[in-house]
């Protein structure tokens, strides 16, 4: 202000210019702030929008539209304009037994290949770590990482093919020992075993990776006073690389125990039917036979729901033990 | 370490036996390849008789003659090209300069934008709300709607906003007192130190538009436009529900397992070409995009 | 002009100031180096200037042109990055057309510049290598060079020396001066280096938490050091300080500590100042050995002498407190096992308030 009254010959307006001059050259207001921030950076923004408009046209735009698992929905009138049920299509779903065996379904689905497809991985990384012929150890980790890069549908081909009850390899094989031919994909009893283990030998090798990575991580020198020791390989793959990588195998199992609802039901879709649906159908393919085949949009969307925000809450809660355990977050 | 002479008895002993159950997995998860190959490659009598085993049996290649001969098979390959390479640019075109912007401290905002990437990856509004809403958008049964209605993913961005974020701020500091603009920043300076980042998101998207099968099964009706796996999906539906079709093919030169086994290694092989990069570039974008400090 | 001028420049995040209030004069074709601990706010200031941070208040000028709000593409200054920054995608050449590039200047242009520069830095052979294939030091150079070929109006360095070896450092830093004095642009240098700040400044900065402590050529702030902390940053070893009272001595004033003093200068700022609490600064160059007990000297014990070559380090334990001396080696070999004491001429020994730690002394010069 001093340099104001200073100027007290001057007219009002110069006076204005006078301190309007001296605001911008010394300290810049918030909005002058906001305005060269957007005069020099406005570019990032250009490159934001286009994914900011995608996630919000194609992401959280369904989600507004989840509201129609409250509603009574009709294709005619649109998400907004049906008419509100409240909770009725919950009340169906648990009341439902189709929905109840899909729940247990995806749960024990989920259980088995966890207890299964868990260790298998982590016991490849140990036994490839172990290999000292480097060109057999690279060819083996490029075959076993294909199948994963190989789609559901040409999986299931297989599966389809190698068990088909006249033609397929594995009755083939059994015949071998007297054993007569089972229609393993019309067996409820047989379809687990054979979605689990699909997905082993699918994933096992790929998912070995990551413990690949962290056995990479483990100082040589721990080896090398072992070998001083006297320690056997054996002994060394137990007591020190196992424990070195336990804390990349907790967070593994942590993640794996949030995704626990992610069974992959693409698979199912290809490999079950009719037959099987009674272990078969799980969450996901209820909500695409109810819904997509079916035309009940909002039970299905309310399935989905309930499936999505369990997941939320498994998600969340082993993001957070994670972070509590190892100081990394997951995202 | 390497030197086995070194070992003892024991050790020896251990490094054999571990070596041969690794073989024996790597034989178990490559035989299901050599087996359908082989029947691709066998009469359809054979086939149908379970008499192949390992080898072609009655060496044809009649069941790649029917394949081949099929106009929706050479439509659905060509779709599947559509949309990995249509769907694949579209990925880049809107991630690489979202991943740029999310990973600029000076952005405004900056922590609600990526909790809104990031959030789609914990909470998603499921199947039948996503297929309301292409619908509503009019995106059913169209090409534009298989490659805009999967253009991004939370991982692929975070992928490539990790990977941006580590490189050193002094680049874009140097070249913004160079007088380069953002998109200057980002074309010249940050994309070529990210090829290998790029290329890896580039991978991921090109396998995971190769192998889409859901929702192209389910939002296109057309048959002019499905791709390969929903196609390939088909052809084992059909035949093998049409035991009375499949018996029929008995005597033939070939038969519903030595189609199918066809058109699956024809669409594998195209993966197998880019199998070489994939390697290349997969663990190192895995180990990128899961675990951040 | 091409000067720099800050005017009470102040860097705040959020509630936190981290620089408060800087003022700086750079003339033109100056050679000024910032200098200080680390977490001073040098860097910060730097950055200020290059527009890479925004300035919370105060004015900068450069040329006469408030600068405050300007893009740094726009404030015709160019910075030398500690990691170099250099694009390992692009050759050497690239690098440093980079930014005439970006700029559209004409091909012709852009060729003769790098072609000129890197003729001044010796790195014709250089142009088509990546700067992965480069040495340390040749990197040094292109990130030099792509900062001279825009010919601007000043030069920022920001520790540009830090990521190489002593030997390579002491070889570019007298690079870095010849450079200055053929091109002649003014050149703003941070470093936490007081031997880097020492050798290439016209004047030196030396900053502490955030403020200025002290702006002159570097034998003045070597010699004339405004107070303790500027005493004890420049200069290596660095000066001894030792806490002592003023007393009456028989012609001039005399500094006590524990049972034994030393002679200070008569100078305006000690008369009348019997019981002040001072911190007595006295460099180990200018600290002479004795071995025997003299009038005016001041009796210490040998701890460790270590021996650079023409130099040997004694460092002393002056009752309890460690303090060094810097001799010289050659004749003195055999005698500085047995030293027991020094003595200091006043007029080169300094003294600081011990609660301000401001200079009390006055002016030392050296012929």
């Amino acid at each position: 202000m001093s340099d104001l009254e200073a100027k007290v010959g001057g007219s009002t307006e110069e006076l204005v210019i006078e301190a309007s001059e001296a605001l911008r050259t010394r300290k810049a207001s918030r909005i002058e702030r906001i305005g060269d921030h957007l005069r020099n950076e406005w570019q990032l923004y250009v490159m934001l929008i286009p994914t900011v408009v995608w996630l919000l046209v194609f992401l959280y735009k369904p989600m507004y539209g989840l509201q129609i698992a409250f509603k009574d929905y009709s294709i005619f009138r649109g998400v907004a304009a049906s008419p509100w049920v409240g909770l009725e299509h919950f009340q169906t779903l648990f009341g439902n037994d189709q929905f109840l065996r899909a729940l247990k379904n995806t749960v024990i689905i989920s259980f088995y290949g966890l207890i299964f497809g868990f260790p298998m991985p982590i016991l490849l990384a140990l036994m490839f770590n172990e290999i000292l012929a480097q060109t057999f150890k690279k060819t083996a980790q490029t075959i076993v990482y294909l199948p994963h890069f190989v789609s559901s549908v040409i999986i299931a081909g297989i599966v389809i093919t190698a068990f088909s009850p006249s033609a397929g390899i594995v009755n083939t094989v059994m015949g071998w020992f007297g054993i007569d031919p089972i229609y393993f994909l019309t067996k409820p009893e047989w379809f687990r075993p054979i979605f689990v283990g699909t997905g082993i030998w699918q994933e096992a090798g790929f998912q070995s990776i990551v413990y690949l990575a962290a056995i990479a991580g483990v100082s040589p020198t721990l080896y090398e006073s072992a070998v001083v020791d006297g320690a056997s390989r054996w002994q060394m793959m137990w007591k020190i690389t196992l424990p070195s990588i336990m804390p990349t195998i907790i967070i593994m199992l942590i993640i794996r125990i949030g995704n626990m609802l992610e069974v992959s039901f693409e698979m199912i879709i290809l490999l079950y039917q009719p037959a099987t649906y009674s272990t078969a159908d799980v969450v996901n393919t209820f909500i695409y036979r109810q819904g997509i085949q079916g035309g009940q949009y909002d039970l299905a969307a309310a399935a989905g729901l309930f499936n999505a925000v369990v997941a939320f809450v498994l998600v969340m809660t082993a993001n957070t033990i994670s972070k509590r355990y190892s100081r990394t977050s997951l995202w | 370490m390497t030197n086995m002479n070194l070992y003892s008895r024991g050790d020896k002993l251990f490094v054999i036996i571990n070596m041969v159950l690794i073989a024996l997995f790597t034989l178990s998860t490559l035989y299901p390849f050599i087996y359908i190959a082989s029947l691709s490659m066998s009469t359809g009598f054979e086939a149908r008789a379970g008499n192949v085993i390992l080898t072609p049996v009655g060496f044809t290649l009649e069941a790649y003659k029917q394949v081949l001969s099929e106009p929706l098979f050479w439509s659905s390959y060509a779709n599947t090209f559509i949309y990995t390479i249509g769907g694949t640019l579209m990925s880049l075109v809107f991630i690489i300069p979202g991943a740029y912007a999310l990973s600029r401290p000076q952005l405004f905002g900056r922590r609600f934008w990526n909790l809104m990437v990031a959030f789609t990856m914990w909470f998603n509004a499921g199947l039948i709300p996503f297929f309301l809403n292409m619908r509503d958008l009019g995106l059913l049964d169209s090409y534009f709607g298989i490659i805009i209605g999967f253009a991004v993913n939370g991982f692929n961005i975070i992928l490539l906003r990790n990977f941006f974020e580590g490189i050193p701020q002094s680049f874009e500091e140097a070249a913004r007192m160079d007088g380069a603009n953002e998109f200057q920043v980002l074309w010249k300076v940050f994309v070529p130190l990210s090829k290998p980042a790029i290329a890896t998101v580039a991978l991921f998207c090109i396998v995971s538009r190769w192998n889409g099968f859901f929702w192209a099964m389910v939002l296109l009706q057309d048959e002019d436009k499905i791709p390969l796996q929903v196609y390939l999906r088909k052809v084992i539906a059909e035949l093998s529900d049409d035991e009375e079709f499949a018996t029929s093919l008995l005597t033939a030169a070939y038969s519903f397992e030595t189609v199918s086994a066809a058109i699956i290694v024809c669409s594998i092989i195209p993966i197998l070409l880019i199998y070489p990069f994939l390697q290349k570039y997969f663990s190192k974008g895995i180990l990128l995009g899961g675990v951040k400090e | 002009m091409s000067g720099v001028k800050l005017d009470s420049i102040v860097k705040a995040y959020g509630a936190v100031q981290v620089v408060h209030g800087v003022d700086l004069e750079v003339q033109e074709k100056e050679f000024v180096v910032l200098v200080g601990p680390s977490g001073c706010g040098k860097s910060t200031t730097l950055r200020m200037i290059a527009g890479l941070e925004e300035i919370s208040d105060g004015t900068l000028t450069i040329d006469g042109r408030v600068m405050n709000r300007v893009a740094p593409k726009d404030r015709d200054v160019a910075m030398v990055f500690q990691n170099y920054a250099l694009y390992p995608h692009l050759n050497v050449a690239e690098n440093m057309a980079f930014g005439l590039r970006i700029r559209k200047e004409s091909k012709e242009h852009i060729e003769s510049s790098v072609k000129e520069v890197s003729g001044i830095l010796g790195l014709d052979k250089y142009l088509e290598r990546r700067p992965a294939d480069l040495s340390g030091g040749q990197r040094q150079r292109v990130a030099m060079g792509r900062a001279i070929v825009r010919r601007p109006k000043v030069f920022l360095f920001d520790e540009p020396l830090s990521n190489l070896d002593a030997k390579l450092r002491t070889q570019m830093r007298a690079e870095i001066k010849r450079l200055h004095n053929r091109l002649g642009v003014t050149s703003i240098y941070v470093t936490h280096d007081q031997v880097e700040a020492m050798t290439l400044a016209d004047r030196i900065v030396v900053m502490n938490a955030g403020r200025i402590e002290q702006i002159g050529t570097p034998m003045e702030l070597f010699l004339n050091p405004v107070n303790s902390f500027v005493a004890g940053f420049l200069g290596a070893p660095p000066m001894n300080q030792v806490k002592a009272v003023i007393a009456d001595g028989d012609t001039s004033p005399v500094a006590k500590f524990g049972t034994q003093q030393i002679a200070l200068p008569s100078l305006p700022g000690l008369q009348n100042a019997v019981g002040r609490e001072v911190i007595v600064g006295v460099r180990p160059e200018y600290a002479e050995v004795v071995t025997e007990a003299a009038p005016g000297s001041v009796s210490c014990e040998l701890e460790l002498v270590e021996t650079l070559g023409s130099e040997a380090l004694l460092h002393m334990n002056l009752d309890g407190e460690p303090f060094v001396i810097r001799t010289e080696t050659l004749g003195n070999m055999a005698k500085l096992n047995s030293v027991n004491g020094f003595t200091a001429k006043p007029e080169l020994i300094k003294v600081f308030d011990a609660n301000t730690g401001m200079a009390l002394s006055g002016q030392t010069r050296v012929a």
